[in-house]
């Protein structure tokens, strides 16, 4: 809403008629600059995640390396203590209920015997998910949230996971077995797959700004036209956390950080600060909030038939087709050689009047084989 | 060409004239009006004997080739014939019978004065626009003026009140002096001096800025008084020179003074060919910006705030259009511009590093006279003139046409919705009710209204009125009174949808009240003296919804208000012809006032919502807090010798209202704040010291000064504060200490053909978060670079004459690189790749470099025609050098590229016409 206002970071039209942009690279004379970086939420009933990472120099072309093998522990004010354990590497996991009027700590050791320390966490209890809706226009799908805050919920962030089933270029039931071509079964199926987006951006808002602390229809995703994402059904599942607005002013620099630099008005970027410091030098940076509380989390499924006409267009599949000019003769052989390099895949069967197979025509095995792009395994949550 | 000269010097002459008849011995010369086009002199002679009865006496071979082509109007005869003998061998002499001996190479000498046709000093000589056939010039320069009852007395003072001959407006800052004794005076803002001679015969030198020395020959017995009506400005006349300052660089008392008058400022090649005049001062040493399309200006290393731009007496917030393409002053309508960058004079205050003077026209005398200009984004027109007999008024309108730029656009369908216009509007009345009483009225509007695609609309406004009354008492005292009230506002208007649109407003109004005594007790103490009062009443930041359907929630910050009074007085102390003081003193009192809810905050803690401790509610008036202290201005001049003086000064200030901004420039959208009881006045002083010296007989002016700041109580910012609708704004700053110091070499040369200055400024301004500020130590509380601290700049404006209608001028500007904070590691955060910054500021972008080229064609000047025009051409960053105005980092492909932002990246041809009437 008040986006524009804070996003100045428009461009003025007249000077855009003659600015004009160039790269620049500064020497940075790379200070090797590692920091720690610290994310998560930890709940107060169910699994919290922290995954620890480090930073690397900007132009890098790594992603963040993850840190393995730290000892993460939630301290309460009375001595108690609970152990995370690493789940995978850099990911760290715990299990438990904690009361929400108490307060807590995170303590991260990492491996050189580095220790860190939030500073006290309160527990906040998020509202429900009012309403998780979509609307079509010409822009594509829109999905939005609307809750209701109150005194201790004002400020929120979603983050979301969306799941959905797409479809090769080529659709094919047919199989390359050990020399012989057969239909697949249920289980080897690769011609619907489903693909995830698990760690989108963050939506955040401020519910004091309205009446009531209501939020309505908050746009947290949108799907463009043509996505795939809405080739046959689309699930979303938002999580929804109150936080606190030291912590709301964390994620509203990191997002200004990222958005909004280098317009003419962009405000000059401000350094990221979070809850987390080394308990010997507190001045060393550390980047992260965690925060703490309970979620509220809320699904929805959107079907084409919800959407349509919907026509899908997927990059990967723009020149997908079968090759019906080359048939290939059921031979031991001949199949061999067609597929048992398994860049093509069998993709249609050919019978004489008789009955009798004349033949296949093959595609290529990135047109057929949805696998390469996704899972075909049903997620467990998935409801048809 | 040669009779493109002629009309000028008949102009020039017809001012001689008027000058002529202003002195007290008027010789009366016929006028002659007349059309003489393309007939041979002896009819010439004919024909002008019949009409005024002057006998020309002349060789008829060696004048009958010589013809006349001239149209005159209320010209003397001498004008005349100097312009028609200009280009050839011929002298002429007028005796007193109307006798006209037409001579070659020597005039007939008719025993006047022994140096008659001579400058009477040498220094004169030098000065290109002397021209010693002014003979009625001549004339009242070296008659001997008796003045005053002979008496005992070794010493007399003489007064007077130098004038205008074109305008009849008092002069101010012309400098009276005589050249034995070095005895001086300057003329203060009525065109009033006093000056203490020893009895006996003097020559005066009267020189008003950038104008020609003036002299009389006096002879003085006692007290007595002499009226002097001067050329005010050589330059309007014939359109030649920048300024100069001349002795008064050296004589003044004040440093840190930069004057600019419009005509200069027409020399410098501006962007898109519109005169500017804060691109103007830009050119000035210790002047800088952030980058080309950045609203207001650095002076000594200041923040934008903390300049005090007047306009006739307005406050002006927000000093441009267009996000500072364009500064919101019509320039047919500025009559001169003053930087005070040190030395700011006792009577302004509340801003800590310079005033900036802005003095538009009250009108002409004369008649009614207009001017416009036709550019490619603006189109002006201004008219002044006298109505009646005691009153003069001038009126200027200018508006932009630029959507049509915008319209070319259209292809780009992310701007086809945008749309941007401004215009600003005033009107100055000058009245005089009799001698002693004059009434000065002054309005100005001006207004921006752009939007960069349907939804979201900007604007704002400054909107000021102020009248004012100066009085004489006596020749020694006046007074003047002035009030008025400012406003400035800005607002947007959402419309991104119907359950999202807003209203927001900013608003802030200022009323004054202030008086001001000039005097002059003697001649070695000048006082001022007076009071000024400002009443803000300030509206932070408003939000409303918009529509039926938008659930926006109406928010509103808490209005503010407050009262600024100071008094002050200030002594300019002529303590020797050598050294001058000038002394100053002033008090400010500054209340924060209800109705207002003040926050108290656990002392020594951070001030956070949880450090709260309670709130306060006032009500309308009271008093919530109070702020007070003395402010000091102290200078001093030391002549060195004729030609060089050395001056110091030290001076303080406070400053009680501040833009809360978190961009390296000023936003249309950045709010002010009044100080309150946790926001505390700015502090600032300086010291400062100069050396000044005018070489080759004031041909150039050299000039080196040096100066160091501390500011207190700046505000920075937190790391990711809001600052738009935040009623408890000191929860997102960071109390700061500054520092700033350098120096600036300027030379100069004012006159000649080729003409203009050389600038080079060393700077430095530097942030460091208060040893005492608990919240956030930026950059752990070491001093760090402020976003306009650029170390090192250097101006060139060079103006060369080809002809008096055929000039061109060449700006070229380096400056270092403006500090950022610059992103040098990356994390993965919240599902995407962030960036982690270095300390604030640590970083600089490239330097700056610019060059821009214009040429300036005046018009023929042919006396009877509808309009004198002239037009001027040019290239804005000629090189087309893409200085980058920012820096920024995007992902591409991963990868976080670095991006340079440049906004004029190309070489930018402007053409702009510009008329009279």
């Amino acid at each position: 809403m008040l986006k524009k206002i804070f996003h100045i970071n428009m461009i003025l039209v007249l000077l855009m008629m003659f600015s004009c942009r160039d790269p620049f690279e500064p020497d940075l004379s790379d200070i090797p600059v590692e920091v720690l970086v610290a994310e998560g939420y930890i709940e107060i009933q169910g699994e919290s995640i922290i995954r620890l990472s480090k930073t690397v120099p900007v132009r890098s072309t790594q992603s963040s390396p993850v840190i393995s093998g730290a000892k993460l522990s939630l301290l309460d004010s009375n001595n108690g203590r609970w152990e995370f354990v690493e789940k995978e590497e850099g990911v760290y996991s715990l299990n438990g209920n904690f009361s929400p009027s108490e307060t807590y700590q995170l303590q991260i050791e990492l491996i050189g015997g580095k220790v860190y320390k939030t500073e006290n966490l309160q527990p906040i209890i998020s509202p429900e998910i009012d309403e998780l809706g979509f609307l079509r226009d010409q822009n594509g799908v829109e999905i939005f949230v609307s809750t209701k805050g109150d005194e201790q919920a004002q400020y929120f962030l979603w983050s979301y996971q969306e799941y959905w089933i797409f479809r090769p270029g080529v659709i094919s039931r047919l199989i390359y077995n050990d020399g012989e071509v057969r239909f697949r079964d249920t289980d080897e199926r690769i011609d619907l797959c489903w693909k995830n987006n698990l760690n989108p951006k963050i939506v955040l808002q401020n519910a004091a700004r309205f009446e009531d602390n209501r939020i309505l229809q908050r746009e947290l995703v949108l799907i463009p036209n043509n996505s795939e994402k809405l080739t046959q059904r689309y699930s979303i599942e938002v999580m929804q956390m109150a936080i606190s607005q030291e912590a709301f002013d964390f994620w509203e620099i990191l997002r200004k950080n990222s958005d909004d630099i280098g317009g003419i008005f962009s405000p000059l970027p401000s350094l990221i600060r979070g809850n987390i410091y080394n308990v010997t030098d507190e001045s060393e940076p550390v980047i992260g909030y965690i925060s703490m509380g309970k979620s509220a989390t809320k699904r929805i499924y959107i079907d084409i038939s919800d959407v349509f006409p919907w026509p899908v267009f997927i990059p990967e599949y723009e020149f997908c087709g079968i090759s019906f000019q080359d048939t290939i003769p059921p031979t031991k052989q001949a199949l061999f050689e067609a597929f048992g390099k398994g860049d093509r895949m069998p993709a249609r069967d050919l019978y004489a009047s008789n009955g009798e197979i004349i033949g296949y025509f093959g595609a290529p095995t990135q047109c057929v084989d949805c696998t390469l792009r996704g899972s075909n395994v049903r997620p467990e949550f998935w409801e048809d | 060409m040669t009779r493109n000269k002629l009309i000028l010097i008949l102009i020039f002459s017809l001012i001689s004239c008027l000058f002529f008849q202003t002195a007290l011995h008027a010789q009366e010369q016929q006028k002659i009006s007349g059309l003489f086009p393309g007939i041979s002199f002896p009819r010439f002679a004919q024909q002008v004997n019949s009409m005024t009865g002057y006998q020309f006496y002349y060789n008829q071979e060696d004048l009958a080739d010589l013809q006349v082509n001239i149209s005159a109007k209320d010209n003397t005869l001498t004008q005349i014939l100097e312009a028609l003998f200009e280009q050839t061998d011929f002298k002429f002499s007028i005796d007193t019978e109307k006798r006209v001996f037409i001579t070659k190479h020597k005039p007939l000498d008719l025993k006047l004065a022994k140096d008659f046709f001579e400058s009477p000093d040498p220094l004169l000589k030098t000065d290109s626009l002397t021209r010693q056939s002014d003979i009625e010039r001549a004339f009242s320069r070296n008659k001997l003026y008796v003045i005053g009852n002979p008496g005992n007395q070794k010493e007399a003072t003489l007064k007077g009140k130098i004038t205008g001959i074109e305008t009849g407006n008092p002069v101010f800052g012309a400098v009276v002096f005589e050249r034995t004794e070095y005895r001086r005076a300057i003329t203060n803002e009525e065109g009033y001096f006093q000056i203490l001679l020893p009895v006996g015969r003097h020559t005066l030198f009267i020189q008003n800025l950038g104008g020609f020395i003036e002299q009389r020959q006096i002879s003085l017995q006692g007290d007595g008084i002499l009226d002097v009506a001067i050329e005010e400005n050589i330059i309007s006349l014939s359109e030649v020179t920048v300024n100069s300052d001349r002795m008064t660089n050296i004589s003044r008392p004040e440093m840190g003074v930069q004057k600019l008058n419009i005509q200069s400022m027409k020399k410098i090649p501006a962007v898109l060919g519109e005169v500017d005049v804060i691109r103007s001062i830009l050119t000035l040493p210790g002047v800088q910006t952030v980058g080309e399309a950045s609203v207001g200006f650095n002076v000594r290393g200041g923040a934008a705030d903390q300049n005090l731009i007047l306009y006739n007496h307005s406050t002006i917030y927000n000093p441009s259009h267009l996000f500072g393409l364009f500064s919101a002053f019509n320039p047919d309508v500025v009559e001169s511009v003053e930087l005070y960058k040190a030395g700011i004079p006792i009577q302004y205050g509340g801003r800590l590093s310079s005033v900036l003077d802005v003095k538009a026209k009250y009108g002409n005398n004369e008649k009614i006279k207009v001017t416009g200009g036709i550019g490619l984004l603006t189109g002006r027109l201004a008219v002044d003139g006298p109505i009646g007999e005691n009153t003069t008024f001038s009126i200027g309108a200018r508006s932009t046409y630029s959507d049509w730029l915008l319209q070319l656009l259209e292809e780009n369908t992310d701007f086809k919705d945008g749309r941007a216009s401004f215009y600003d509007l005033n009107v100055s009345i000058s009245h005089k009710l009799d001698n002693k009483n004059i009434i000065r009225a002054n309005a100005y509007n001006s207004n921006d209204n752009f939007r960069f695609d349907r939804d979201t609309t900007f604007r704002y406004e400054n909107l000021n009125f102020n009248i004012g009354w100066t009085h004489y008492f006596n020749e020694r005292l006046e007074a003047e009174f002035v009030v008025g009230r400012d406003n400035y506002s800005f607002g947007i208007e959402g419309r991104d949808n119907p359950s999202n649109s807003y209203d927001f407003g900013f608003n802030i109004r200022q009323d004054f009240a202030k008086i001001h005594f000039n005097y002059d007790y003697d001649f070695r103490h000048k006082f001022n003296f007076g009071i000024q009062s400002t009443r803000y009443r300030l509206n932070p930041g408003k939000i409303q919804p918009w529509g039926l359907e938008s659930i926006v929630a109406p928010e509103e910050v808490n209005q503010e208000q407050a009262l600024e009074t100071a008094f002050y007085i200030g002594d300019n102390i002529e303590i020797s012809e050598q050294l001058t003081v000038s002394l100053g003193g002033r008090y400010a009192l500054y209340n924060f006032l209800g109705p207002n809810t003040s926050r108290i905050y656990t002392p020594g803690l951070p001030m956070a919502r949880t450090t709260l401790i309670r709130e306060e509610t006032f009500n309308a008036g009271e008093v919530i807090k109070t702020h007070h202290g003395p402010e000091f201005r102290i200078s001093g001049r030391y002549i060195l010798n004729n030609i060089s003086s050395l001056k110091a000064g030290y001076n303080t200030g406070r400053q009680f209202i501040h833009l809360v901004t978190n961009n390296a420039a000023i936003a249309p959208t950045d709010i002010w704040k009044l100080s309150d009881n946790n926001i505390l006045p700015h502090w600032g002083d300086q010291i400062s010291l100069g050396y000044y010296r005018n070489l080759k007989v004031d041909k150039y002016e050299f000039s080196i000064e040096t100066y160091h700041r501390n500011l207190r109580n700046l505000l920075d910012f937190r790391s990711g504060s809001t600052l738009i609708l935040n009623n408890t704004v000191e929860q997102a700053v960071v109390r700061s200490q500054g520092r700033a110091y350098g120096a600036e070499v300027l030379l100069r040369k004012n006159t000649g053909k080729l003409n203009g200055w050389i600038s080079y400024t060393y700077s430095r301004s530097l942030l460091k978060t208060a040893k005492d500020e608990p919240a956030e130590k930026i950059n752990n509380g070491e001093w760090y670079p402020n976003n306009f601290d650029q170390p090192h700049n250097a101006v060139l404006v060079g103006n060369y004459e080809w002809s008096k209608r055929f000039s061109t001028s060449v700006n070229a500007n380096y400056s270092t690189g403006r500090p950022i904070t610059l992103p040098v590691a990356k994390f993965e955060y919240g599902g995407s790749e962030r960036v982690f910054f270095s300390d604030r500021n640590a970083y600089r972008i490239p330097d700056y470099f610019r060059i821009d080229l214009s040429v300036n064609i005046e018009g023929n000047h042919k006396v009877r025609k509808l309009a004198h025009s002239s037009w001027s051409v040019g290239v804005y960053n000629l090189l087309g050098r893409r200085n980058p105005y920012s820096v920024y980092f995007t992902p591409v492909n991963g990868i976080l590229e670095g991006y340079k932002l440049s906004i004029f990246a190309q070489p930018i041809p402007f053409i702009s016409y510009n008329f009279r009437i």
